[in-house]
């Protein structure tokens, strides 16, 4: 945790402006095209740098993944990896039974090296049904899917306008998006953010 | 009990008139309830086209005079088919909508069952009657209570009473009334650096989402895990609380060792 809190405050200062630059004549290779030269997939095949599917398996930070289509995969976390679960959070996170989409480098070896997953991230649009304090019920084309707020994360974008912790402006018939965190084996997401007109 | 069993043949004609003309306007619905299933994706349409015919046809065999009780043994026997096939449906096709009255996308729930088993009730009821329902008298006010009852039933006419109600209810007092908070949501502060001359300095560098954020005095800091000249690396913004104009947004990129590689320094100068 020390060192988490070292580097947050070096990474403060820095973008402050309060480090000095070194690397002055590194502004030669800003160019993105530099960034975008890595390879592309080849039409028509699968991203080989992207998996997705359910964790199976884990053996330190190796993760064995099924995909939906059949594929295994196997995804290696290491300390630069994001990792999305309702939130930015650690590697630990990412459980057994997990559903997970991972973005990184496939490794000569087969293994996908992640520099960025989202855990059991969902999308729905939905129209919501009803509004109570365990929950806020939708109605996702028929099926009946339960949202749960979680206080201090729980972001509400009305109307397009920047997005508030206010959810006292959901209305019971509306349409919205949900961007969410699903409970595996329920129909019960956590709400990440809502988008709603008010 | 009389006037009450005669008076039925009018609910429950005007309820197969209602569910035959949701099937005759909308028969694609047959794709989504377990016809498809039952009889074969190409009969479906077929079928379901065939009961609401059946359907309009016992509804005005019911309303119009005379009273014969095969009517309403044909009444019976068609709820009980119903009953039969939300039971098989809920069984066997689970996703499967009902298709009773109008579009739905909604599964076959209990409530579709227990309007199924009130429908047979009614049926049942109407064939002890002995006259029509135009001379029930009394026993049409009765049907006010069943027709209720059957409105509750239908998950197609929630939105016309049940969500009002409970918008009705919100309004007095929202569960999540206390929601409001100055906290700037992380979703605020990402959309804002997304937005931003620093994130588009900075753009083909990112090889993350967000790996870390937190806020200290006035300002939010959202690191990004970045790759610079080869070398692995930090992207880290500073999103200031009170300032909200996009250039106000800082960036810097950061190796490993805690050197500053990179700052934009055009538009660290604005702040």
């Amino acid at each position: 945790m020390t060192t988490t809190m070292d580097r947050r405050s070096l990474l403060t200062r820095a973008a402050l402006g309060a480090t000095g630059l070194v690397a002055a004549s590194a502004m030669g290779s800003l160019a993105p095209e530099a960034a975008f030269a890595a390879q592309s997939p080849d039409a028509g095949q699968p991203d080989p740098n992207f998996a997705e599917g359910v964790i199976t398996g884990r053996n330190q930070d190796l993760l064995q993944v099924q995909g939906s289509d059949g594929r295994l995969h196997r995804i290696q976390l290491t300390g630069v990896t994001s990792v999305w679960k309702l939130r930015p959070t650690t590697i630990d996170q990412a459980r057994i039974g997990d559903g997970l989409y991972a973005r990184g480098v496939l490794l000569p070896d087969g293994i996908l090296a992640a520099e960025a997953i989202w855990v059991n991230i969902v999308n729905l649009t939905v129209a919501i049904t009803a509004i109570g304090r365990n929950g806020v019920q939708f109605d996702h084309h028929g099926q009946k899917v339960v949202g749960h707020v979680q206080s201090g994360t729980t972001a509400a974008v009305y109307n397009g306008t920047p997005a508030v912790s206010d959810l006292s402006m959901l209305k019971v018939g509306r349409h919205a998006q949900v961007i969410g965190a699903w409970r595996p084996g329920t129909n019960e997401i956590d709400i990440a953010t809502i988008y709603t007109s008010n | 009990m009389g006037t009450l069993a005669a008076a039925q043949p009018l609910l429950i004609g005007l309820l197969l008139l209602w569910s035959s003309y949701g099937k005759f306007a909308d028969p694609k619905q047959a794709e989504r309830t377990a016809l498809p299933r039952l009889v074969g994706e190409t009969r479906a349409i077929t079928a379901y086209r065939g009961v609401a015919g059946i359907e309009a046809l016992v509804a005005l065999g019911l309303l119009l005079p005379p009273v014969w009780t095969v009517e309403a043994l044909a009444a019976v026997a068609l709820a009980a088919g119903f009953t039969g096939f939300l039971i098989y449906s809920k069984i066997v096709v689970p996703e499967a909508s009902c298709g009773c009255m109008k579009a739905s996308a909604r599964p076959v729930g209990a409530r579709a069952i227990a309007r199924a088993l009130l429908l047979l009730a009614t049926a049942v009821m109407a064939a002890t009657a002995t006259t029509g329902w135009w001379s029930a008298g009394a026993g049409v006010l009765v049907l006010v209570v069943e027709a209720a009852a059957f409105a509750m039933l239908s998950a197609e006419l929630d939105r016309y009473w049940l969500l009002p109600l409970r918008r009705f209810r919100i309004g007095l007092s929202h569960p999540y009334a206390g929601t409001a908070s100055d906290d700037t949501p992380l979703a605020a502060t990402q959309r804002r650096v997304l937005l931003s001359p620093a994130y588009r300095a900075v753009d083909g560098l990112l090889r993350s989402d967000i790996h870390d954020y937190w806020d200290d005095e006035d300002w939010r800091f959202v690191s990004y895990a970045a790759r610079y000249d080869g070398r692995r690396a930090t992207a880290v913004f500073a999103v200031p609380h009170r300032d909200s104009t996009p250039e106000s947004i800082r960036v810097a990129v950061v190796d490993e060792e805690g050197l500053t590689l990179y700052r934009p320094t055009v538009l660290a100068a604005v702040g």
